[in-house]
């Protein structure tokens, strides 16, 4: 058993405000002055929209959370938070979602570690299509599960791709087609047809003899788009690598949905319906702690675990072990390895988003 | 001071004063107004789940409605660039309206931008010193520029009010240089939306440098459209007389642009469908339907026939001349028009997903029922703007001189 | 103004016939791929036995399992999928682990950093090989004599445990039983120099053959490893035979490395979609 699974009072030791919390003030209400106080000086910010917030934020019955909710309005953008206000935030979280969820919950806050650069590889031809990394990943980083539709998120798509067949019978078919266009019997044959095919296949057993699976998630750009339209930047590339989301200043614009080529951001329609018992008590900052409604989340390689050193969850539980994880910074690691030795893509390299997600095969 | 208070004082008494047409008018948008509220209401506690957008068409009819407004409030540019640029008579005399309809198209679009966000609360976190503000996002630059239009068309439209109010002559030196940057502006307001759906590589339909002039075309023909219904009605109901000259031009500019519109597309359609790659998905679901889902075919081609019998009829002298018929002609490019850049446009840029999953959209009640109360929202604001400018061009409100009833 | 209403009444009127058309059909389909009607069900299942140790498989059914339990509270060590019974999560990848032992080209990981899961515990008749039958008694024993062409005598015990033993696959009849198992000590498998090689490194068994796989996998390439992903960090590796059925790696006919086994669930259809039989038709009808 690895230390940073135990959810602690105080894991990150390059924050120790977090640790020396004031046993007689209430973090949470002395926060609320502070960010009151702030907030009053800049009043020229008091638009219509934060008082909509503020007024269903203070009809909420619940005192305690609601001072949390209340102080979580005015925080600010994460990557300019002081490392003070960062550790109030995360106390505060702590705290809230200690209550909401009836069990010790850490939020981490570590940052890069120095020499990292996050690799990731999967071997195209291994996939199974069991689907077991997508729910892997539901269960690590506490998506919403809820019956609506709507309500159930997840973060990994597996594309189910015909094989293909070329007939005989089919060489005198479609020739010639629509203004008498040559157009070969065999032209609708989807072998090789790349992002198209089945999403919700449901098979007793896969793999099927006539299909090949691809799994699609976050492919953690170095140059990604969804960064680069986002209005308040509350998305970005983290040092270490992955692309992440501070949930508290996404304003749900969706922006960064349409320019997603990969199709990787999911969007909280509805506040994540997430039972107590399934809810994963280790959690970071800028990963799987709980998300609220009307912001968009993705994949962020488990940062949670990745941050020390822990493989994905994805990678974790892949039955044929075609998910590989690695610092592409080390030489000896698996995914520098694979590109060293392995023929490798890109998906959708035309677009010049460098994804960090290789995909190889044997 | 003096002044400026009896300038508010009168002005809110002329609008809010009329006749059994003004109140019923008034009181039907009022009731779609508090069914807006509503549903911000439920969109704000119970989430955008009670819409029909989802992850994978994560934009409709809101994000649709923005565009097309934008373009209507661009559209007022049709007015004032003659008025202004080529010292058209009749134009001249109306160019304020123009103004008045830019600034409660672009008070939708804001409405509407509330609208489609997830987080409408958090929409401080653009705004600095406080917020951030990114001049890499297009949405930034979008937000600006509209605010920039907002606040040009308020200070010339009101400035221009406030002297024919106060009888003193209008000060050139620096209003016509602002009105002409107010014209400038128009065109980038639109053409930053339309950079807002174009540059998303991701989106094969919507990735095409020709977006930008498209969005123009559009707009220039729609808002032109309304803007001609609205004089119309303006002609029908006041005392105030909007010149045939100013109609006439009008219909020219909606006629024009709607052919340039029109021939856009069948570009498209040609470039597109010529080679009928993979990039041509969008469009074909929108044209025929994609893996026997058709949901947008009907919106496509009724949105075809309106654009394209608006075009004729326009060519036909009976249409073009006979004001009570040139209704007809207006109010199909103005609905082909909101058909072809909400449903046709935004809608198919979702379909397929980014990695080939088809699913349909089918927007919910109370999504039909905000934008609804949205139009109604800005059509309130319209009728009271215009209520107010035409009591000041009529000269009924006058500075020291009794506000006199409306009609 | 009269007209003008009018008109937007007729745009909305026209907006809310199509929508309620198409609400209509939304609603006269019920929503049949949709939720997995299995789930309630199971989770009253799981709510009545609560005493019942939940073990789910790992790599292949059959092969290593793993028993839930709980290290933390609020933290079991595995979770386990309702649908198919796999582990879905690990909270403790070294789980009921041992140290991998010497391996030629591992020599640099630091002690116990290499750890693997006991294959000898799975295999429940191992401890009687030895005893029982292969016990060094008999007519064949000692020295034993092999049959000439290498074909498995058919023996109702060993076919009992080894179905196709007759017609081996693996290696389509070019390989036979005493390529791999050693020939006196029947508990132990055997290297290139005939020298024993325990069940829980059949690595050092397969390379003899599949040299390429088994220079992949001591890379990280092929196969899986859990734990801590950095090069030098403490890694559970799985063995050849957790993954691969060893006596009939290729499945049979399907020939394909890994046996089949049942999907999970399908995501959640997105509101309006009734079902997902379009995916099955080609975008466009020819």
């Amino acid at each position: 058993m690895t230390t940073q699974e135990t959810p602690k009072a105080c894991p990150a030791a390059e924050h120790p405000p977090a640790c020396t919390a004031p046993a007689s003030a209430d973090p949470a209400a002395s926060a609320t002055k502070t960010t009151r106080r702030d907030f009053l000086k800049a009043g020229g910010m008091l638009s219509l929209s934060s008082l909509m917030g503020t007024a269903a934020l203070m009809a909420q019955t619940d005192d305690a959370h609601a001072a949390a909710e209340w102080a979580e309005h005015f925080q600010k953008n994460y990557r300019l938070m002081t490392d003070a206000e960062k550790a109030e935030a995360r106390t505060r979280l702590e705290k809230r979602y200690s209550a909401e969820y009836g069990k010790p919950v850490s939020v981490d806050t570590t940052g890069p570690q120095p020499g990292m650069l996050m690799g990731y590889a999967l071997n195209i031809r291994k996939c199974i299509g069991c689907r077991r990394c997508v729910h892997a990943c539901v269960e690590e980083n506490n998506q919403s599960r809820g019956p609506r539709p709507g309500e159930k998120i997840e973060w990994i798509q597996v594309l189910r791709m015909e094989r293909g067949k070329f007939e005989q019978e089919k060489m005198n078919q479609g020739y010639p087609e629509g203004l008498g266009i040559q157009v070969g019997g065999n032209a609708y044959t989807p072998a090789g047809a790349v992002l198209e095919g089945q999403y919700h296949y449901n098979p007793e057993k896969v793999p099927e003899a006539d299909a090949t699976y691809m799994p699609i998630a976050c492919m953690q750009c170095e140059k990604p788009p969804c960064v680069k339209v986002c209005p308040v930047r509350t998305t970005y590339r983290e040092a270490d690598g992955p692309v992440v989301i501070d949930y508290n200043w996404c304003i749900g614009c969706k922006m960064c949905m349409n320019a997603c080529p990969y199709w990787a951001r999911r969007f909280n329609l509805t506040t994540p319906v997430l039972p107590k018992e399934e809810m994963n008590p280790v959690t970071h900052y800028l990963g799987n702690r709980p998300r609220m409604r009307g912001v968009v989340e993705k994949c962020h390689w488990c940062l949670q675990r990745t941050r020390h050193g822990r493989y994905p969850a994805c990678v974790e539980v892949c039955p044929v072990g075609a998910r590989k994880f690695g610092n592409l910074l080390d030489p000896e690691s698996e995914v520098s390895l694979i590109l060293a030795r392995k023929n490798v893509f890109r998906l959708k390299a035309e677009l010049n988003t460098f994804p960090k997600f290789f995909y190889f095969y044997d | 001071m003096h002044q400026l208070i009896s300038f508010t004082s009168d002005y809110t008494r002329y609008v809010l004063k009329g006749g059994t047409k003004f109140y019923a008018w008034m009181g039907s948008l009022s009731v779609l107004i508090l069914a807006m509220f509503y549903v911000f209401y439920l969109q704000n506690t119970d989430g955008l789940i009670v819409t029909g957008m989802t992850s994978q068409i994560s934009d409709g009819l809101y994000l649709a409605n923005l565009v097309f407004l934008v373009g209507v409030a661009a559209g007022a540019v049709t007015i004032v660039f003659p008025a202004y640029v080529y010292h058209h008579e009749g134009m001249h005399k109306v160019a304020v309206l123009g103004e008045m309809l830019a600034i409660s198209a672009v008070i939708m679009v804001m409405v509407f931008v509330f609208a489609h966000m997830g987080r409408p609360d958090r929409l401080w976190h653009m705004i600095p010193p406080r917020g951030i503000y990114s001049f890499s996002s297009m949405l930034g630059w979008d937000v600006m520029v509209l605010n920039g239009y907002l606040v040009l068309n308020a200070i010339c439209g009101f400035y221009y009010l406030w002297c024919k109010y106060t009888g003193n002559p209008v000060n050139r030196k620096w209003f016509i240089p602002l009105v002409y940057v107010a014209i400038a502006w128009a065109l980038s307001i639109h053409t930053v939306t339309a950079f807002l759906m174009a540059n998303n590589p991701a989106r094969p339909m919507w990735f095409h440098s020709m977006m930008p002039i498209r969005f123009i075309a559009t707009a220039f023909a729609a808002g032109p459209a309304l803007i001609i219904l609205i004089f119309l009605v303006i002609r029908k109901n006041t005392s105030f007389w909007v010149d045939d000259s100013a109609i006439k031009l009008l219909t020219t500019i909606v006629q024009f642009c709607l052919g340039i519109a029109i021939f856009l597309t069948l570009s498209e359609v040609v470039v597109e469908l010529y080679a009928r790659t993979e990039h041509a998905n969008g469009l074909y679901y929108l044209m025929f339907g994609l893996h026997g889902l058709t949901g947008l075919v009907p919106w496509f081609w009724s949105s075809v026939v309106l654009m394209v019998g608006a075009f004729v009829m326009l060519f036909m002298p009976s249409f073009r001349n006979d004001f009570n018929k040139l209704q007809i002609p207006c109010a199909m490019a103005f609905a082909g028009i909101w058909i072809e850049k909400g449903m046709g446009l935004i809608v198919p840029g979702y379909i397929p997903s980014p990695i080939g999953e088809v699913t349909e959209y089918h927007p919910s009640f109370v999504e039909w029922l905000l934008t609804l109360g949205i139009w109604a929202f800005g059509f309130f604001i319209l009728t009271i703007l215009l209520k107010g400018a035409i009591g000041i061009l009529l000269g009924e409100v006058k500075y020291g001189g009794q506000a006199a009833a409306a009609k | 103004m009269k007209k003008l209403a009018i008109y937007t009444m007729a745009l909305a009127l026209c907006g809310s016939a199509i929508y309620a058309v198409s609400a209509a059909q939304t609603a006269a389909a019920p929503a049949q791929e949709a939720a997995p009607p299995a789930e309630p069900a199971q989770e009253a299942a799981k709510e009545a036995a609560p005493k019942e140790p939940l073990v789910c498989f790992e790599s292949r059914k059959g092969a290593s399992e793993i028993t839930q339990k709980e290290i933390k509270p609020g933290l079991p060590n595995v979770k386990c999928s309702p649908t198919t019974g796999a582990a879905l999560w690990y909270g403790d990848p070294y789980d009921g682990t041992v140290p991998m032992g010497k391996m030629p080209g591992l020599e640099n990981i630091p002690e116990g950093h290499a750890v693997i899961k006991p294959r000898s515990e799975k295999l429940a008749l191992m401890p009687m090989c030895g005893t029982a039958c292969h016990n060094g008694v008999g007519p064949n024993a000692n020295p034993p004599t092999l049959p000439k062409d290498k074909r498995a005598k058919p023996n109702p015990t060993m076919e009992a445990m080894v179905p196709d033993l007759a017609n081996l696959q693996h290696g389509r009849g070019r390989v036979w039983c005493m390529d791999c198992h050693h020939l006196t000590q029947r508990n132990k498998l055997v290297d290139n120099f005939g020298d024993p090689v325990s069940f829980d490194q059949p690595q050092l068994l397969c390379g003899k053959c599949h040299g390429d796989k088994l220079r992949d996998w001591r890379d990280g390439i092929h196969g899986k490893r859990i734990g801590e992903f950095v090069s030098t960090g403490k890694k559970r590796w799985f063995t050849c035979t957790e993954c691969h059925n060893p006596h009939n790696v290729q499945d049979g006919e399907r020939n394909r490395g890994f046996v089949q086994l049942q999907p999970e669930p399908s995501p959640q259809l997105p509101r309006g979609m009734k079902d997902a039989k379009h995916e099955k038709l080609h975008p466009i009808p020819h």
